[in-house]
């Protein structure tokens, strides 16, 4: 009997033993790699350059840029909207320049940027070490410095002098102080020189990779900043470095810009890609292919929007100050009465009461358009125009006519507005500047351009103040009060605030 | 490998001796009929011992006359009586009030209550199965102090908050659950009739041997087994109830909704609809309460087979369970079915083989519950008064009046499909090895395979009155409909060797040693899909392949694991029947962590001293006195299971080409920690045991001290990192409480009758939280756009933050005194307290205004039988605890209200307490402010039961062993000054999301008749 005891209880000793092998406690993720494992292949190189790309497309909180929030919402072109003063309250407020200095909006901003220049840093740390084709890891390299240099560029037009994260930072480097505004517009100018060395042509892209940062992106993007830091004749020859490439030209019907049909044309430089039919779902939209623009600035009531980015009557009144409506006025704001696409007829009742009589219509979707399954609402398919030949050659005309070549100036001007059959502009001087500061507001209205140039060109003070711009406070919003918190005061506020 | 320490040092040997054969009869006192089941045992040697057979009867070959037999029962006192020359001994047991003796599972031993030394609970199957209760945990509230028992939601099937000593982490605070040694995640797959016992570990020297797994408490759980020598069994029962809903709201109804809308519309400077001129004509309008709620069945049947011969025996069980929503009906419907074998078999004198082996199904149809937006609770509590359930051709309405986010509740339910379906087999084999000189040895595999399918259907519909035109607002309309499947399979297995020694030493040293080993290994594999735009628009052919595009899915898959080893110990030790110590130590090693700390380590300590035991105790009064302490250290490991790893994640997409081809992206979303540990608590217990009367009353009193270390959190690291924050051990909180429980019985009379008492104090407050030590927020609140909550050092935890109201505007002259609110300022708003004193109400304002904790819970429960019948009341309640009432979209100017509303301000001295009606809200009135925190403290009639046992004269009749007829009624009263539709609020959505009322989905007040039968 003692030996049977026994050998039954060698049996489990045996069984417990076979249980328990060397590596047990060690499990790695069975779905995912680890990032050790990772950055081998031209593959990875491609997705992580691509997850780069998809914090473009981050709205909403927690970590988005909504660009007409800042550019429209801001200036004097377009009032919040939404359901009631409490719905989104903050924008209220920062657009009454009553600004709090904690509000979800800002801090979705920030957190958005910081994701994008993360990531661009990740590619660049980890693609160079990969081994594959040299012109395609150049590519590469960079998309990444310009995803990096754009957040950045966001993250100076809306905050001025940030932390400069030009590397994946340590957990010990979270604390870093800002850099001021100049090292920041260095750091971006940098980037994209590299980038425009670097980046393919538009021509050279195959179809599928159509929405890719293009070479004619970075330049553009750099013609901007040069004419920010008003580096005049910079900007001016950059902006003709684009032009001269001919990747680009104006399309014959502006109307048609806008449409589906209208996106990545011939006129498109640098497009945010969102689609329609990806599923995705509300919050961080990692996985969503979608914007939130569409629903967010169509019409309550049976527009099923939520009725924000209202155009004002003096941005209406603009488009009639050359004694007759301009032509693009129907292609950028829904009056009572017309169509809203073929969702029905524009009427204070059918959008829910809302005492609004225009509507922002540049980035309307049709029913027909809308997502066919999923949620339509975080699934809207406009792309976002960050940057059309338009916007371009009105860089060009503004930076000629500062360095004084007046007729490249109006030429620029000019091929703008005789795209809508609108007579030449002839002024000289200041007047040829204000001509083309109006026509920026008129060609690139509702499309986030406004508060910027307004800020840029030192106007806002004068055009804003109404609304309670200060100036030397509101040029910049306020460092999101987390932030502060969160570096235990390692970044500073901005002046005013 | 250490475990094989612990079994080089067996030795076994046997003695052979002069022997002596008893047989004998035992009885209880005051009855005639033998008494089955009774243990006898040596007193000398543990391991010699039989059981009464069906007659009482016995019969036992004792080493010698010097021999001392124990004959023990539950619930009676053990009789000790030395052999001598007799060779017959009867003996009658005389039942004994006093809870000391009852068998308490400590986790891997066994203990008499009076030997314990550490903080344990218990509940028999007989506090259990005379409640219909529809949960296992439920069976904990009001009768266990320290326990805190809430529901999630009244919905059918919900899940429990079980909180033991107070919420002592802001991560996850669920309780470890052990089913027959098998660790489960909650006890849904349970029938309730199948307990046994439920014992709660509630200071960390008792939960330490459950080690890293320990820290919020242990609840215990034993299944009803077969005892030997029993006379085979079949039992009967069930029950049939309706739910009614407690109480409604006081909402506007349509003329009063027109009058206030008229009023906020011209505030607002705008035109009230034409139709609200006339309020009178409007009349009641709709109740969108009474169009949601319904009274909903509830049933429940039993069958029990139960049986044991001389070397097996046998209990088989099943059940079939099913409740209905008092909100949704069968849309909301539960139902459970089980069947269960629990076996013993005694293969060798020295072997005993067995197993507990559960199978259950369930369904559960689920509604959206306790949510701000979609729920069809918030629904109906906000949906105006004046639209129609149904348009005058019988479909249903939409509103033209409240806001177009607000849905038709009735609407919505109709279109909800959604069922979740459960295959859970929950079971353990083991064996126990007796292996002589008080050495046993027992081997226990486990296995807890859960397999569930999730399946969601949104039909399309539209409620517009133009189809074509499609012009209902968005949420009342679904132009493309869509399903949804996920597969779950959680696959657990765990495999436990214990060894045990216990040994007395000249009758005055009693020593318990065990020691063992665990490994347990869990994945979890998930699969699903969805597709839209199916051609058929019936639920009953929503299946992601009938599309006219099958490529069109939406496949997903994930997969983890996760491992724990174990290496355990404990010694129980008792000195001359009065000093108690208990020591225990674990090691546990998981794979949750990181590297570098991949092991943890959990000792305890405790003792006691009956006081009562000593010579100088005198007390006649108070029999039993015993003081008790301890110490000890457990963890918490439920985090992510790779938490410290840096894992590349795809699915970080771009659309790129004409074709808009999502491409895929991939990048480590969270920086790594390699450090990454147990959340470790060290709780001090302090407390006394007291039996007076002759064990008709007995106190229990328990003080504790519980800290909270190295609690996981993930800390906001500042965003220009790019990443989210990994989870870090860094915050710290502190639990300090007081139990109190008296339970007075009196067995002796014609009229029996007893009273139980609990009382439990808790107050916990964060110590630390790291990095500067920024409050969490917490509890999202939409009509404010603002976090209702924030965990602080220092403050409980989730407490509310928010503004003070300071009464209400009545002249422009008070506006313009006080501090600057709002431009659009005017009476008629609310006056909020300039806090800092700087002149302007800001964010700066906001300060603690409410505690969702309670300071107290209490639970109260009597009975009373005579001859035959039986009544039994439970009372339970909480004091001191706030509830933020989110139950209204202030943010949406155009909803419906509470009928307190009606109470606003029209002009100087009309209201201090309700602001002017607005449509804008220009004051920002909804702000997070003490406008919206109300008592949540009730006092509750949980349980009443009124039942009948049949004689035994007419059980003879009916060949029945047991006849029991009984009605009963669940939260048939509550006092409460909530003016939701329920106080008693659970935790969904993490530790942090308390007392915050999104819609909670009302406990049903249920009545219900029910029969027991024993054949």
């Amino acid at each position: 009997m003692t030996n049977s005891k026994l050998t039954v209880l060698f049996i489990f000793i045996v069984i417990c033993f076979s249980a328990c092998t060397k590596d047990f406690l060690e499990k790695s993720p069975i779905i995912g790699i680890t990032e050790e494992n990772f950055y081998r292949t031209e593959a990875d190189a491609i997705a992580g350059v691509n997850a780069a790309y998809a914090t473009l497309q981050f709205q909403m909180s927690e970590a988005g840029h909504f660009r007409w929030f800042w550019g429209d919402i801001m200036s004097d072109d377009a009032i919040k909207g939404g359901s009631s003063d409490n719905d989104a309250n903050d924008l209220l407020q920062l657009e009454t320049f009553k600004g709090p200095t904690n509000t979800d909006h800002l801090e979705a901003e920030w957190s958005a940027d910081y994701e994008g220049i993360y990531r661009a840093n990740v590619v660049l740390e980890k693609v160079p070490g990969i081994e594959m084709d040299a012109k395609l890891k150049a590519r590469i390299l960079g998309e990444a410095k310009f995803i990096r240099a754009w957040n950045y560029y966001n993250l100076v037009t809306i905050f001025g002098g940030v932390p400069l994260a030009d590397r994946v930072l340590a957990p010990s480097e979270y604390n870093i102080p800002r850099a001021t505004a100049d090292q920041i517009w260095d750091f971006i100018e940098k980037d994209l020189k590299e980038a425009s060395a670097d980046l393919w042509a538009r021509s050279e892209y195959a179809p599928d990779d159509l929405g890719r940062i293009t070479k004619g992106a970075a330049q553009s993007l750099l013609a901007k900043t040069y004419l920010w830091r008003k580096k005049y004749a910079e900007a001016k020859t950059t902006a003709e470095l684009v032009i001269n490439s001919n990747e680009y030209i104006l399309v014959n019907d502006y109307a048609e810009i806008f449409t589906q049909g209208g996106e990545n044309n011939d006129e498109s430089i640098f497009e945010i890609q969102y689609m329609n039919a990806s599923g995705g779902n509300w919050g961080r939209n990692n996985a969503n292919e979608g914007s939130f623009t569409n629903v967010f600035t169509r019409a309550r009531g049976r527009f099923g929007g939520f009725g924000f980015n209202i155009p004002t009557q003096e941005f209406v009144d603009e488009f009639f100050k050359e004694g007759f409506e301009d032509p693009r006025l129907k292609s950028t704001v829904f009056r009572i009465g017309e169509p809203m696409g073929d969702r029905g007829i524009f009427t204070i009742e059918e959008t829910g009461g809302f005492p609004h009589l225009y509507y922002s219509k540049k980035y309307f979707n049709n029913l027909s358009e809308q997502a066919p399954f999923g949620d339509p609402a975080p699934n809207g398919g406009s792309n976002d125009r960050v940057i059309r030949y338009a916007d371009l050659l009105l860089v060009h005309a503004e930076a000629a006519a500062q360095s004084g070549n007046e007729s490249a100036a109006r030429q620029s001007l000019n091929q703008v507005r005789s795209r809508v059959s609108l007579p030449n502009v002839t002024a000289t001087g200041s007047a040829l500047l204000e001509a083309i500061y109006r026509e920026r507001r008129i060609e690139l209205g509702m499309e986030a351009h406004r508060f910027f140039d307004l800020v840029r060109t030192g106007r806002a003070p004068s055009v804003l103040g109404s609304l309670g711009f200060r100036e030397g406070v509101h040029e910049l919003f306020p460092i999101p009060q987390s932030q502060i918190l969160a570096t235990n005061g390692a970044l500073t506020q901005n002046f005013g605030y | 490998m250490r475990i094989v320490l612990f079994f080089t040092c067996l030795m076994v040997a046997f003695n052979i001796q002069a022997q002596v054969n008893i047989k004998g009869k035992v009885t209880f006192a005051n009855e005639a009929e033998g008494a089955i089941g009774v243990n006898i045992l040596l007193k000398e040697d543990n391991s010699v011992g039989t059981i009464t057979d069906i007659d009482g009867s016995y019969s036992l070959t004792v080493p010698s006359k010097n021999s001392t037999l124990v004959f023990s029962y539950i619930g009676y006192n053990t009789t000790e009586i030395v052999v001598g020359d007799q060779t017959e001994i009867n003996v009658s047991l005389s039942e004994n009030a006093s809870v000391l003796n009852e068998v308490v599972v400590t986790g891997y031993t066994n203990q008499k209550r009076s030997n314990i030394s550490g903080s344990v609970a218990t509940l028999n199957a007989k506090d259990i199965s005379e409640k219909p209760i529809l949960r296992v945990e439920q069976a904990l509230q009001g009768l266990t102090a320290g326990v805190q028992v809430a529901q999630n939601s009244g919905s059918p099937g919900s899940t429990l908050a079980v909180r033991i000593r107070g919420v002592g982490t802001i991560n996850n605070s669920d309780p470890l659950y052990i089913v027959d040694g098998v660790p489960v995640d909650g006890l849904d797959f349970l029938n309730p009739n199948d307990v046994e016992t439920m014992n709660v570990l509630k200071d960390a020297a008792s939960a330490a041997i459950y080690g890293s797994r320990g820290a919020n408490g242990v609840v215990l759980i034993t299944t009803k087994g077969g005892k030997k020598n029993q006379a085979g069994r079949i039992s009967y029962d069930g029950y049939y109830g309706v739910q009614r809903v407690g109480r409604l709201v006081d909402l506007l109804n349509a003329g009063e909704y027109a009058t206030l809308q008229s009023e906020a519309y011209l505030a607002a400077g705008k035109t009230p609809p034409a139709e609200f001129a006339n309020p009178s004509a409007l009349g009641q309008g709709t109740d969108w309460q009474e169009a949601i709620f319904e009274t909903a069945p509830i049933m429940s049947h039993q069958l029990t087979f139960a049986g044991g011969g001389p070397t097996s025996a046998h209990t088989l069980t099943a059940s079939y369970f099913s409740q209905d929503g008092i909100v949704g009906g069968p849309k909301a419907r539960f139902e459970r079915a089980t069947v269960r074998l629990n076996s013993n078999y005694e293969l060798k004198p020295w072997l005993t083989l067995g197993n507990n082996i559960g199978f259950t199904w369930l369904q559960r149809n689920g509604l959206t519950e306790n949510s701000q937006y979609n729920s069809p609770l918030i629904r109906a509590l906000n949906m105006d008064p004046i639209t129609p359930i149904r348009k005058a051709d019988g479909t249903f309405a939409y509103s033209n009046y409240a806001d177009t986010d607000i849905a038709n509740p009735v609407n919505g339910i109709a279109q909800t499909h959604s069922t979740w379906t459960t295959n859970r087999l929950v079971g353990n084999v083991f064996a126990n090895l007796n292996l002589g000189k008080g050495f046993s040895f027992r081997s226990t595999v486990s296995m807890d395979v859960n397999y569930s399918i999730q399946r969601g259907f949104s039909p399309r519909f539209d409620l517009s009155n133009i189809p074509s035109i499609s012009e209902a607002p968005t949420a009342e309309k679904n132009l493309v409909n869509n399903v949804s499947v996920n597969n779950y399979l959680w696959n657990n297995k765990q495999i436990e060797n214990v060894l045990t020694w216990q040994k007395n030493f000249n009758d005055k040293h009693n020593l318990t040693i065990i020691a063992g080993t665990g490994a347990i290994s869990n994945r979890f594999d998930g699969s699903g899909g969805g597709n839209s735009n199916l051609p058929s628009n019936d639920p009953k052919d929503a299946y992601i392949s009938n599309t006219v595009d099958p490529a069109s899915q939406v496949p997903y898959q994930v997969a983890n694991e996760s491992s724990l080893l174990s290496y355990f110990t404990k010694a129980n030790y008792e000195l001359d029947g009065k000093y108690l110590f208990s020591g225990t130590f674990r090691v546990d090693g998981s794979s949750k962590f990181g590297r570098n700390n991949k092991f943890g380590y959990f000792p305890s300590l405790s003792a006691g001293w009956i006081v009562s035991r000593e010579e100088f105790w005198k007390s006649n009064f108070i029999s039993t006195f015993k003081l008790r302490a301890s110490w000890g250290k457990n963890g918490n490991d439920r985090i992510g299971d790779y938490s410290f790893s840096t894992v590349v994640l795809s699915g970080q997409n771009y659309a790129f080409g004409a074709d808009e081809i999502i491409t895929n992206g991939s990048v480590a979303l969270t920086s790594a920690n390699p450090d990454l540990k147990w959340e470790t608590s060290t709780q001090s217990n302090i407390g006394v045991d007291m039996e007076m009367m002759d064990g008709m009353l007995n106190f229990t009193a328990d003080y504790y001290i519980k800290k909270t270390s190295d609690m996981l959190y993930a800390s906001p690291i500042p965003l220009v990192a790019g990443t989210l924050a990994p989870p870090q051990n860094i915050a710290n909180a502190e639990n300090k409480g007081l139990e109190l429980a008296a339970n007075y019985k009196n067995t002796k009379n014609i009229v029996k009758y007893s009273v139980g008492a609990n009382i439990s104090f808790v107050t916990g407050i964060v110590t630390g939280l790291g990095r500067g030590g920024d409050p969490v927020p917490s509890g999202y609140v939409q009509f404010a756009n603002a976090n209702a909550s924030q965990t602080d050092v220092g403050q409980p935890i989730a407490s509310f933050y928010g503004y003070v109201t300071d009464g209400i505007f009545q002249t422009p002259a008070e506006v313009e005194a006080h501090a600057f609110q709002n431009e659009d300022t005017a009476p008629g708003d609310i006056r909020f307290k300039d806090l800092n004193g700087d002149g302007v109400i800001d964010i700066d304002d906001r300060t603690y205004i409410g505690n969702p904790t309670p300071d107290y819970t209490f639970g109260l429960n009597t009975s009373v039988e005579y001859g035959g019948f039986e009544l039994g009341l439970t009372f339970q309640g909480a004091q001191g605890n706030e509830i933020f009432n989110n139950t209204t979209r202030y943010d949406f100017g155009y909803v419906n209200r509470p009928s307190v509303a009606l109470d606003r301000w029209t002009g100087p001295g009309t209201s201090n307490t309700q602001p002017r009606a607005n449509l804008n809200d220009p004051n920002q009135n909804a702000r997070v402010s003490d406008r919206f925190v109300e008592d949540g403290s009730y006092i509750r009639l949980k349980n009443t039961l009124l039942a009948y046992n049949f004689s035994e004269k007419h059980l003879q009749k009916l060949r029945l062993q047991k006849a029991k007829l009984y009605v009963s009624a669940t939260n048939l009263i509550t006092f409460t000054k909530y003016s939701g539709l329920d106080p008693e609020i659970g935790n969904i959505g993490g530790s942090l999301e308390i007392g915050i009322d999104r819609g909670f989905y009302p406990q049903a007040r249920t009545f219900m008749v029910g029969l027991g039968l024993t054949f």
